[in-house]
């Protein structure tokens, strides 16, 4: 199989899925009770909003059913959400009436940042240590990683990312363990927000530090942010590599929780993969020409172990983006994460409905990445 | 019908059988535990496991407090200091409380002796309830006035005769300037803190309380009890539902295997958390897990059918072609059709409009509800027991004998049938659930936020098993043994129950030990994020998340029911490693 047929043939395989996704989001929202239309109008449902032909009077409930067009065949309904879906119009927030793409375009951006810092925390320090505990397998080295790699996996993230706060905030704090590491001046790190002074209230809206225009994701959007508006805001930063510093600082212990907790199993991915490929014919060959040790394990050996590491990365981004919701929640971060528990909590289930079927395009698209490059290095993999 | 001693002589050999095969399987199981008790981790992982199964088993007697009593009437005296809402851990306030006495003489409550008694709270699963203890008092450490200014202490006094009553002074009802109130503090004799495997005199809570007052040592014992369970429950129920689903989505092959998988698909398609998270907003006002009474009794009697069709395509329609074969074929090969009738009457079922549970009772008599499902089921019972042949003769002439042979105890191996076993438990369950009033059979009654996280984790669960078992089946219906009972024409079941899925079970084992430690975590995140336990109940996710607000401050109420998940997932995970090396020794590196 060419390359060109074996991405169209992976890009057809995701029609299925994603419409699966789809119908699925559409009969959670129908199996949700409550009714939308009375949720909107609240305690004015009974309001007399106007007269039909017959002269009888609409009220604000009845109104909002018809604007939703609750009262159509279910067919009709998923028909009408699909063409939505497609047409990027998600629905609104049943509350303030804000469009649930506008929100989930302020919140991913976060989210997507905090997945990202992660992984470039997770992946070097697993396969880092993965490699050392394949090297000296059943060493003293071996045992405490492996047995450290299983603890990571087991620990429950937020409680491990309440450690960190615990431990590395800034401010005086009980038993915190920076001042004497970081001086007087109280502490490591941030351990809420993404800046000093928030500007971003998760289901109501973006507030004015960045252009509208901006990309939502923070060090990109404080990167570019004019002198002049930080000027007039009531901000303490007089330049924007100053905000720009902040937005980086505050991310450190999210994506280190996030990052150290992730690293746990990709420790053990690696761990496994070069043990396996230490025993092959060609690391012996290797060996016997009189390379050194490091040039076998590094150049010879790894190169090879990674394939499979470079396959579960698709399936890190979706692990690490449901961990960002844990993590978000800890650090108070207005991620998809804290997006959706609110949505739940105030029966926002458009948002809910909006944010899983986001979280499901990007890990779906992540994995056929993955598997795209995969097939470019390894043609194998295309015969199948 | 044939005499029980006529049967001696098989059933010593059954006898025998079975007792070969479990001293083999006892021989294995020591190869296993050899290999096994080589790995330091595993130990330590099995370890973990078994203490905190012992403390969940015994939380009754090892935790000091009952986990939602108030030990110390925190909530009055935190009004005032807002600094000290968290007692810390080894604190000694639970033989401390303060209490407010009426000291107006026009009051209603007013009386010139007053109880010492603490208002605990204790929640249920749902309800949330208020029940007074007694004390007895050792000591009266200070008598303040309503704005916080120490009284003489003389004021109150100790009833000599009833340790737990106070004896108000006439100084103070009689002057109007403690017309308030007034509050006194005083030691306590706790006898409940006092526990037999604690010091003597040692009547401290260990871990602290909370910011209600309740001991977090007590809480973190009765969350074992709970984590345990929600870990336990869900893998059980996600390993059936995947096993079944997996099996026919491997064993059948096909279009059915297409639809499965991409149904998986979509499954694998959204991170476990927010899937587990949207399905719990799904749930979210469902009160009780009910269905109808006729989807009770179709149940049971669909499982029957299946077992039945398998019967009857290999005993009637391998036969020569008569007219009763010829029928039958018809019914067989519209069973397309019968099977979607069933599906429409199941589907409209669920449509309120339709008025079901008359369908199957004059009235919604529970007496009623039982007979006739009985009826159905024994008929059916009957048919399929007594009399394989019934179908193949078309005549009921020695139809009793039939039946009288089919409970022939000489064989043995007859009351370990699957399918008398099934048909036993299906009527077991009938009759159990055919009790409950109305015309919905409950299921769960308390269909609490507990629950609803259960289903929830069941519910996103299942397609990973599905994947697994499919493989397993995939991989083992190839091999020879298989086709062999393929060719000597064993139903499907059979082949399936028999013979894959025993050569199967070794990763089914591996994951389920892991994915109770992984439900564990799942379910006190949800906890975590509010979606999961109900306030104050006894689990550590929740204990962590109410934690928060002054863990700054309090780090004790956070670090100890973390490391409890900790240690249990922990505990788990090693134990599924450890099994991994046992069951499949590719990856005992």
């Amino acid at each position: 199989m060419r390359l060109h047929e074996f991405v169209v043939r992976r890009v057809l395989l995701l029609i299925p899925v994603m419409i699966g996704v789809a119908v699925f989001t559409f009969a959670v929202a129908q199996i949700i009770p409550g009714d939308p239309a009375a949720l909107q109008c609240g305690d004015k449902c009974g309001l007399i909003v106007g007269y039909d032909d017959d002269g009888k009077p609409i009220t604000a409930h009845q109104a909002n059913r018809e604007r939703l067009r609750l009262d159509d065949p279910v067919s009709l309904q998923f028909e009408r959400y699909i063409t939505d879906l497609i047409n990027g119009d998600w629905g609104e927030s049943q509350k303030n009436g804000r469009p649930v793409i506008d929100i989930i375009k302020t919140s991913a951006p976060v989210t997507l940042e905090m997945a990202f810092f992660s992984l470039m925390i997770a992946y070097p320090l697993g396969i880092f240590l993965g490699i050392i505990s394949a090297v000296r397998q059943d060493r003293m080295f071996d045992h405490v990683s492996r047995f450290f790699a299983i603890a990571f996996v087991s620990l429950p993230i937020f409680w491990f990312a309440m450690l960190l706060q615990l431990y590395f905030a800034t401010g005086p704090q009980v038993g915190g363990i920076c001042d004497p590491i970081f001086g007087t001046e109280g502490g490591c790190f941030p351990i809420f927000d993404r800046h000093d002074q928030s500007y971003t209230y998760p289901l109501d809206g973006y507030h004015s530090l960045y252009p509208e225009s901006g990309t939502g994701f923070h060090l990109i959007d404080s990167w570019f942010v004019t002198d002049a508006k930080l000027a007039e805001l009531p901000s303490e930063f007089d330049t924007n590599r100053e905000l720009f510093m902040d937005t980086l600082i505050h991310l450190v212990l999210p994506c280190s929780a996030l990052g150290i907790a992730s690293s746990g199993s990709l420790l053990r991915y690696m761990r496994a993969s070069l043990l396996e490929v230490l025993h092959e014919d060609y690391v012996r060959t290797a060996r016997a020409k009189g390379l050194s040790e490091f040039r076998v394990v590094v150049v010879h050996a790894c190169r090879n172990a990674m394939v499979p590491i470079v396959t579960i990365l698709g399936f890190s981004i979706g692990g690490a983006i449901g961990g960002a919701v844990l993590t978000e929640s800890v650090f108070g971060i207005h991620g998809m994460g804290t997006v959706a528990v609110l949505g739940i909590l105030q029966l926002e289930y458009q948002i809910v409905m909006g944010v899983t079927l986001l979280t499901s395009v990007i890990f779906l698209l992540s994995n056929l990445i993955v598997d795209i490059a995969y097939a470019i290095v390894d043609p194998r993999v295309r015969l199948e | 019908m044939r005499d029980w001693e006529e049967g001696r002589k098989d059933r010593e050999e059954s006898q025998k059988r079975l007792l070969e095969s479990l001293s083999m399987s006892i021989s294995n199981l020591g190869r296993g535990w050899k290999i096994y008790r080589r790995s330091l981790l595993a130990m330590l992982g099995l370890l973990m496991v078994l203490s905190v199964s012992m403390v969940a088993i015994f939380a009754d007697e090892i935790a000091v407090q009952h986990p939602y009593r108030n030990l110390t009437d925190t909530e009055d005296k935190w009004s005032n200091n807002p600094d000290q809402q968290e007692s810390p851990p080894f604190s000694e306030e639970c033989s401390l409380r303060e209490q407010k006495i009426t000291t107006n003489p026009s009051s209603p409550l007013f009386s010139e002796t007053v109880v010492a008694e603490s208002v605990n709270k204790v929640s249920g699963s749902i309800a949330y309830g208020y029940y007074t203890d007694v004390l007895s008092i050792t000591e009266i450490i200070k008598i303040e006035n309503d704005r916080g200014y120490d009284q003489d202490i003389s004021l109150i006094t100790i009833d000599p005769d009833n340790s737990s009553l106070f004896v108000l002074s006439p100084d103070l009802y009689g002057n109007s300037s403690h017309y308030t109130g007034v509050w006194v503090t005083y030691l306590y004799e706790n006898e409940d803190m006092s526990h037999w495997w604690l010091p003597e005199g040692y009547d401290t809570c260990i871990f602290g309380t909370n910011k209600e007052g309740h001991d977090v040592f007590s809480k973190v014992v009765y969350g074992a009890r709970v984590s345990l369970t929600i870990g336990i429950t869900v893998a059980t129920l996600t390993v059936t539902i995947g096993t079944i689903v997996g099996s026919i989505s491997g064993y059948y092959g096909g279009r059915i295997d297409e639809v499965i998988m991409r149904i998986c698909d979509v499954f694998f398609a959204i991170p476990g958390l927010i899937l587990a998270m949207a399905f719990v907003a799904a749930m979210r006002s469902v009160s009780s897990l009910t269905f109808p009474v006729w989807l009770g009794i179709l149940l049971p009697v669909l499982m029957l059918a299946y077992f039945l069709n398998s019967h009857l395509s290999t005993t009637v329609l391998s036969g020569d072609e008569r007219v009763s074969d010829q029928a039958m074929g018809m019914l067989m090969g519209n069973r397309s059709l019968l099977v979607g009738l069933l599906a429409f009457l199941f589907f409209v079922g669920w449509l309120p409009a339709f008025a079901w549970p008359d369908f199957f009772g004059v009235s919604h008599s529970r007496g009623w509800r039982l007979i006739s499902s009985l009826v159905v089921i024994v008929l059916l019972v009957g048919i399929i027991l007594a009399d394989r042949r019934f179908v193949q003769k078309n005549s009921l002439d020695g139809a009793l004998t039939r039946i009288g042979s089919s409970f022939d105890w000489t064989n043995p191996w007859r009351y370990l049938n699957f399918r008398t076993v099934v048909v036993f438990l299906s009527m077991a369950i009938l009759f159990k659930l055919s009790g409950n009033e109305g015309p919905e059979i409950v299921l769960i009654k308390d269909f609490d936020k507990l629950w609803q996280v259960q289903f929830a984790l069941i519910f996103t669960g299942w397609p990973g098993y599905a994947r697994l078992i499919r493989g397993q089946v995939l991989y083992v219906k190839e091999m020879a043994f298989v086709e062999a009972a393929k060719s000597v024409g064993a139903p499907p079941s059979r082949i399936m129950f028999r013979h894959i899925l025993p050569n199967a079970w070794a990763p089914l084992l591996v994951a389920f030990t892991l994915d109770i430690g992984g439900t564990i975590l799942s379910a006190s995140g949800l906890s975590f994020l509010g979606l999961g336990a109900a306030p104050y109940t006894a689990e550590w996710g929740l204990m962590i998340s109410e934690s928060r607000v002054a863990f700054q401050r309090a780090p004790h109420m956070m670090l100890y029911p973390g490391l409890a998940i900790a240690v249990t997932v922990l505990g788990f995970n090693l134990l599924g490693d450890g099994i991994r090396d046992v069951v499949d020794p590719k990856n005992r590196r």
